[in-house]
């Protein structure tokens, strides 16, 4: 399932349990840990990659960015389990989970195409793509934004 | 803090540290003890789980069932219920409150993320040591933006605000867009 190193992973999922975890199990799982905890245990890890069970609830965008910065830095890949579909335009490839089963999976700009089902499976659009995605209809964007900033810097001039 | 005293009927509340809710490994059926088969089907759960331990469920389930657990009461109060849930529990659980808040019942909600907030509570309060640091009832209001992320919704209002572009305040993505429309047009 995680079949490239240089890949990021999201893992959008709904019902995320200890058997779902288990699929992960040859990495080192982090959850449910304060910011300034997770900083300190980034400084000393020895892993290649590490999978993080909605490990960022609670986090602010700034703290976020900074973990994912230190990752960077550090050369840490990493897999991402969340329910929160704005956390999946970390990473680089989606797979997208309702209960257990995969229902779509592939690069971040592709899934996050697929508008219909990840709506219809409740997860929805990131904001700045759902919004994007809407203004392509209404012809006032040709192209999806995957971030905000930009969007309303090209939306306004 | 006393935070039944805080104002309104379904009360938003930004707080560290609130200790939430484990029922560690007691069987669902020992936690749901009031209306049970009304309780779970409220919150989207069937009786499958009723034989489940609570530390084997998901975080999402596990959400639910506290909610289950109190839909009773007369004042419920639930500590980042929004953890695991997905954008469309958001929205069936935002409608849920506000028909048991129209009971005469409090709700309180203590969570780290504010699309629970949005369209949903009358008042946020942010409350730090004990005492409350700033509340507000308008989730548009800047100074909350200190203390918490807002929604992406409100994020791109306030930002567009900062470019100059006025925009009303749109908690609907619909009614966005159309204001939008009418401005590029």
């Amino acid at each position: 399932m995680i079949s490239n190193d240089e890949y990021n992973y999201i893992i959008l999922a709904n019902d995320i349990d200890r058997v779902f975890l288990g699929k992960y199990a040859e990495y080192p799982i982090i959850d449910n840990i304060k910011f300034n905890d997770l900083k300190a245990k980034l400084e000393f890890n020895t892993s290649k990659r590490i999978v993080f069970n909605n490990a960022f609830y609670g986090y602010r965008e700034e703290e976020k960015k900074e973990i994912l910065e230190l990752l960077k830095k550090q050369n840490i890949k990493f897999v991402l389990i969340t329910s929160d579909i704005e956390e999946a335009l970390y990473g680089d490839y989606i797979i997208v989970y309702d209960g257990k089963d995969i229902i779509l999976e592939g690069v971040k700009e592709v899934v996050l195409k697929e508008e219909k089902t990840l709506k219809h499976i409740g997860y929805g659009l990131p904001f700045a793509v759902d919004l994007s995605t809407q203004l392509t209809y209404y012809d006032i964007f040709s192209k999806v934004y995957f971030n905000l900033d930009e969007l309303v810097d090209d939306l306004w001039n | 803090m006393e935070l039944n005293n805080l104002n309104g009927n379904i009360v938003g509340v930004i707080i560290d540290d609130y200790p939430s809710d484990d029922f560690k490994d007691s069987l669902v059926r020992d936690i749901i003890v009031k209306k049970v088969p009304e309780s779970l089907k409220m919150v989207k759960l069937d009786e499958s789980f009723l034989d489940k331990k609570f530390s084997d469920l998901s975080i999402r389930n596990k959400e639910k069932v506290i909610l289950a657990s109190k839909l009773h009461d007369k004042e419920i109060v639930l500590v980042n219920f929004s953890q695991g849930l997905i954008k469309s529990d958001f929205n069936y659980f935002k409608t849920l409150f506000k028909k048991i808040a129209s009971y005469n019942r409090k709700i309180i909600l203590i969570d780290k993320n504010t699309d629970l907030f949005l369209n949903c509570v009358d008042r946020i309060y942010v409350i730090n040591n004990d005492e409350i640091k700033y509340e507000t009832v308008d989730i548009f209001d800047k100074i909350l933006k200190l203390y918490v992320d807002l929604p992406k919704i409100v994020e791109f209002s306030l930002k567009c605000e900062s470019d100059g572009i006025r925009l009303d305040h749109y908690t609907e993505l619909d009614e966005l867009l159309k204001a939008i429309y009418r401005i590029k047009s």
